[in-house]
Parts: structure tokens; C-alpha cells; sequence
């Protein structure tokens, strides 16, 4: 399994935001995850990329067990996240916004930076060759000098995925990529996720919209911190338990 | 063009690289112009309040504001100040000696303090600068305590073959022309740091933690990273001045004066390189021309800060970039629209 949680738990005091969840993505899928409110959905992206540690569990990517590892060592391992809001720098400009989230490789050391040697600036001038094929992928060029904070709500959603690819991910866990677009833009958007994907990176998201959900292989449904099902979306559907945690009751829908 | 740099600047950049050369030839011959004691005396402490000013921006610049900055000026101060009484090493040695400890106990305190962010830090880094400060009274034999620390040795005499001996008690003008160019090296320092990408990399962790994690920015370590440039050249500064001053107090380190080096970064505009260096120039000359207005000299200072916050929240540096934006639109209105 590339990306594995076993027995995965999250304590906020008294409360189990998620409960011995057993769950796996397999390279180059994508792979939805969906649940009510408070399911735990971005519980679970905090563990995996480090924000929160777990109480119990582990949590294994491409064999190695990553629980409890710091956000910036995990994004080192190749896990790249985007937030539930348009969390970006928002005093940078959109190139900016993704030149500085080259951190990875090619590493410089202090000194090269601080004399600014011809490695220091050969390395600076790869990244920077390489956002402008990230900044083209996302369709970002025409606002590239624009500041973060100016850019429309569409617009900062495109840039997170971009910044977050800047770290050549090997897996992308997006936190509702198209929550709060429009129609055109949702379009958009899951085309970009698509070229993504075609590009060998494994996708993980949570979604509320189903729109999306076109595009994943498998959904794994949660509620309560714990899988109640698994499958295709049309397998999804049809569940008892999936129906009873969206709509309440046995006999609706 | 690499990281920091791709701002679309245009083909301006040998403009700039000019003007600075002309402002630096203008700094070395102004002791031909001033004779005047007082004045270069002004100037000299302009020249060391810019680097701690310069110095301390570089740790706002990653999201840290340290109420403790001028604890570290007089850490190095009295580390370099004690090292050159007590075993005669020469001030050559002992102001990097000095730097180096503030370095030290700026990590030191910094790395547990990664722990606490925005004004939670600034509390902690506020006691961090006390505790600086009720050391110095500590050890009394050494550092004289309350009474102060006299007899620093000045810097020694310079003596270059074929050239006539540098002395430094002659007169103002060898240490005017030390600290000229001891700033100059130090801002050469902290203006390439800031714009690589070590200087990308504070500006992020500083407009969003979360964010900077995420793409692999070591928050802890580019904090602490920080705070090791920051408080070294604080360090040389205090230094330096020690040295200058040949007396030390240890209430010119305390909180007050924190403050101070917090205002000139302030007034004078976080935003840019030259922010601290315009406010530290301003702040330090304009209440030595106001002088003789004696107790009242604090309220220019006041109203100087009430005029910033009104009209100039981005400091005055910021006021130049406001020009310039405006004055740029002016230049693109003028020129014939694309019509495609």
C-alpha cells in the first residue's frame, strides 16, 4: 500500500475525532473522502501531513511509518496538502507564492545563499524554470504578478494546489479544492486536478460538493472518525450506513 | 534573476546600484564637510543604532517581534567589554567574541520560544531581555553592577606601512570611518540574506506558519536561523559601542530601549531594507536638533511616531513606495493603450 492509517485515533479530550480508522490509497489513484460534518475528514489530513499527532495508530506512506513526524519533514517525504480555506502568503505575488514553496531540491546552504554563489543562482534559476511549467499547468500566467490577497477566491484555490505541487508531492491530499466556486470554475478546477493526476501523482480529497466525486476511483466513506463504507460512488450510494449517517434515517432517500 | 528578485523591476536596477554608491562616496567624505564634535559624535551613534535597527528587522521579518533586541546589544557590549579588561585581548577579537555570545544566547533562548508565536512570543522575548539585563548586575566584579563598567579599552592605534598611524583618540574621525564601515558590511550581510531564498523563507513562515510547514519550511529552524543573524549583529553593534563609549551602563540595554530600536524599525517602514535605516537616521538626528527645547524634546519624538501612524502606516519607507506606485501609474496612463 502506498498511503495506509491502522488503528489510526485522535483524542480532543474526551472526544474521538477519529477512532481505530483503517484506510489506504494506492499509487497514481484518486481517492475521495467524504462524510458529514465533523466526520473527521480533515482530522485525518492534519495526521497524515503532520499538523496534529496522533493518539494512537500509525500511519504508514510507501512502507515507512510517518506518525507523528513535523509537517516541513513529511512534505520532505512527498505529501503534499492544500487547507480547507485558501490558506496562501498573501504579500506575495503568485509567482512568488510558488518559487518560495520550492524548498525541497535543489537545497542551498546558508552560504551559498548568503554569497550568492553560480551554484546558488543555477539552482535558483532551475526553480525558477520549474514554477513557470507549474504556474502554465495551473493556468496561473496571467495573473503571475499579482498579489495573493488581490486574487479572487477561484483564483487562490488554483494557486494552493500549485504551491502545494511545487514540492513534486507523490501523494496530494486536497481539503475541498472547489468548495466555494463556480460553476465554470469547478470545471476548471477538476481538469487541473486531472492533468495532475495524469502526471503520476496520487490524489487524496475531501469534498462536499459530489461534483467531484466523478473523478475518484473509490470514496471512502467516514463518520465518527471510523470507515462505514468503500467503494465506487454508485457502490457508495446504495449503502445502509452511508445513507443513515447523510440522511438520518433507514428509510429515507 | 533569482529568488526575491523577480519582481518586475525592468532594466532600473543599475539606477539604484548607482544611487547607493553616491550616498555611501556622500557618508565617507561628510568628515570633510563636519568638524564638529557633536555632529560626528550624532552620526556615530546613527551608524550603530542602524545596525541593531537593521538587525532587528531581519528577526520581524520572520513573523517574530523580539522586545529583547537591545539586551543583546549590551550582551555583546559587556562579553566584549569584559574579555578586553579583564584578559587584554585586543576589541579586534573581542567585538566578534561579543557578537558571537549574543548569537549564542540568542539561539539559545529562541529555540524553546519556536514553541510560542506573535504576541506570545513578543511577552516571553520581553523577559528573556530583563533576565539579560538583571545579569549584568550580577557579577559585580566583572561588570560593575548598578555603578557601571568604566575603563573599556578604546580600539587600538591601526599602523599600516607608509602610512601614518590611525589613532583612535585623537579624534572622532577613525571611529566615524570604523562604524561606516562596519555598517556597511553588516547590512551587505543581512540585505543578501533577505533577499535569497533563507529571506523568501522567513517572509512565508511570517504571513502563514501553516503554509510555510506545508511546502517544507523548518518553521523552528528558520526562526531560530533568525534570530542567530539577528541578535549576532546586535551583538557587534553593542559591541562596537561599548568600545566607542568606553563606559557602560547596563539601563541603556533595558526595555525602554528595546522599545526604541522597535519604534525606528517601525517609523521607518518594515517593509523595506532602508525601512530602519530611515528611521533610525530620523529618529536620532531630529531630537538632537531639537535639542534646546530641552524637556520637551520627548514630545518631537512622540509626535514624530503619532505622524507616522496617521499618515504613513506602511512607515516612511513605505511612504516612498506609495509615491512611486503612484507616480508609475501616472507613467502607465500616459502611455497608449494596447488595443488587441
Amino acid at each position: 500500500m502506498f498511503l495506509e492509517t491502522k488503528e489510526l485515533t485522535k483524542n480532543f479530550g474526551g472526544l474521538a475525532a477519529v477512532f481505530q480508522l483503517e484506510m489506504s490509497v494506492r499509487e497514481g489513484e484518486i481517492v475521495g473522502l467524504i462524510g458529514p460534518n465533523g466526520a473527521g475528514k480533515t482530522t485525518v489530513f492534519n495526521l497524515i501531513t503532520g499538523f496534529l499527532r496522533p493518539s494512537g495508530g500509525r500511519i504508514l506512506f510507501d512502507g515507512k511509518d510517518i506518525s507523528g513526524k513535523k509537517p516541513h519533514l513529511i512534505a520532505k517525504m512527498g505529501i503534499g496538502r492544500t487547507f480547507q480555506l485558501a490558506y496562501l502568503f498573501p504579500e506575495f505575488t503568485v509567482f512568488e507564492n510558488i518559487v518560495t514553496s520550492f524548498n525541497l531540491y535543489p537545497k542551498s546552504s546558508f552560504w551559498e545563499a548568503l554569497f550568492k554563489t553560480p551554484s546558488y543562482r543555477r539552482k535558483e534559476l532551475y526553480i525558477l524554470e520549474q514554477a513557470k511549467e507549474i504556474l502554465y499547468l495551473v493556468g496561473l500566467e496571467g495573473v503571475k504578478n499579482v498579489l495573493g490577497r488581490n486574487l479572487p477566491h477561484g483564483y487562490q484555490k488554483l494557486l494552493t494546489m500549485a504551491r502545494a505541487l511545487a514540492i513534486k508531492p507523490r501523494i496530494l491530499l486536497l481539503d475541498e479544492p472547489i468548495a466555494g466556486m463556480s460553476l465554470e470554475e469547478i470545471n476548471y478546477a477538476m481538469s487541473v486536478i486531472e492533468k495532475i493526476r495524469s502526471q503520476g501523482v496520487t490524489i487524496l480529497l475531501v469534498e462536499h460538493n459530489m461534483r467531484i466525486m466523478t473523478l475518484c476511483d473509490r470514496v471512502i466513506v467516514i463518520n465518527f472518525g471510523n470507515k462505514i463504507a468503500e467503494g465506487s460512488m454508485e457502490e457508495v450510494r446504495q449503502n445502509q450506513e452511508v445513507m443513515k449517517a447523510y440522511f438520518g434515517r433507514e428509510d429515507a432517500a | 534573476m533569482v529568488a526575491g528578485e523577480h519582481a518586475p523591476s525592468g532594466g532600473r536596477n543599475w539606477i539604484k546600484t548607482v544611487a547607493y554608491a553616491g550616498l555611501i562616496i556622500l557618508l565617507f567624505l561628510l568628515p570633510l564637510f563636519v568638524d564638529s564634535v557633536y555632529y560626528l559624535h550624532t552620526f556615530i551613534i546613527t551608524l550603530i543604532y542602524t545596525i541593531a535597527a537593521c538587525s532587528l528587522r531581519t528577526i520581524l521579518i520572520s513573523g517574530q517581534l523580539s522586545i529583547a533586541h537591545a539586551a543583546f546589544m549590551g550582551l555583546g557590549a559587556y562579553v566584549s567589554s569584559i574579555f578586553a579588561r579583564e584578559l587584554n585581548w585586543t576589541p579586534w577579537l573581542t567585538i566578534p567574541l561579543g557578537g558571537v555570545s549574543a548569537m549564542v544566547v540568542g539561539v539559545l533562548a529562541g529555540y524553546p520560544l519556536t514553541r510560542v508565536r506573535a504576541i506570545y512570543f513578543s511577552m516571553v522575548s520581553l523577559f528573556v531581555g530583563l533576565a539579560i539585563v538583571a545579569l549584568m548586575g550580577v557579577f559585580q566584579k566583572y561588570t560593575g553592577g548598578d555603578i557601571g563598567l568604566i575603563g573599556i579599552p578604546p580600539l587600538p592605534s591601526i599602523t599600516i606601512p607608509g602610512l601614518p598611524t590611525i589613532n583612535f583618540l585623537s579624534s572622532k574621525i577613525p571611529y566615524y570611518y570604523f562604524f561606516l564601515l562596519l555598517t556597511v558590511f553588516c547590512l551587505m550581510i543581512l540585505h543578501s540574506l533577505e533577499n535569497s531564498r533563507i529571506g523568501m523563507s522567513w517572509k512565508a513562515i511570517a504571513q502563514s506558519y501553516l503554509v510555510a510547514s506545508s511546502v517544507g519550511i523548518n518553521e523552528a529552524g528558520f526562526r531560530v536561523l533568525a534570530l542567530a543573524v539577528g541578535c549576532f549583529f546586535a551583538g557587534i553593534a553593542g559591541a562596537g559601542y561599548a568600545h566607542y563609549n568606553m563606559v557602560l551602563t547596563r539601563s541603556s540595554f533595558g526595555f525602554l530601549s528595546s522599545v526604541n530600536l522597535l519604534i525606528y524599525v517601525l517609523v521607518g517602514g518594515t517593509g523595506s531594507f532602508f525601512g530602519p535605516i530611515i528611521g533610525t537616521t530620523v529618529l536620532v538626528i531630529v531630537p538632537e536638533i531639537f535639542r534646546w527645547l530641552k524637556t520637551f524634546a520627548p514630545f518631537v519624538f512622540g509626535g514624530i511616531m503619532l505622524l507616522v501612524v496617521f499618515f504613513m502606516p506602511q512607515g516612511i519607507a513605505g511612504l516612498f513606495e506609495q509615491v512611486k506606485t503612484k507616480f508609475l501609474h501616472f507613467q502607465e496612463r500616459k502611455k497608449p493603450r494596447d488595443v488587441s
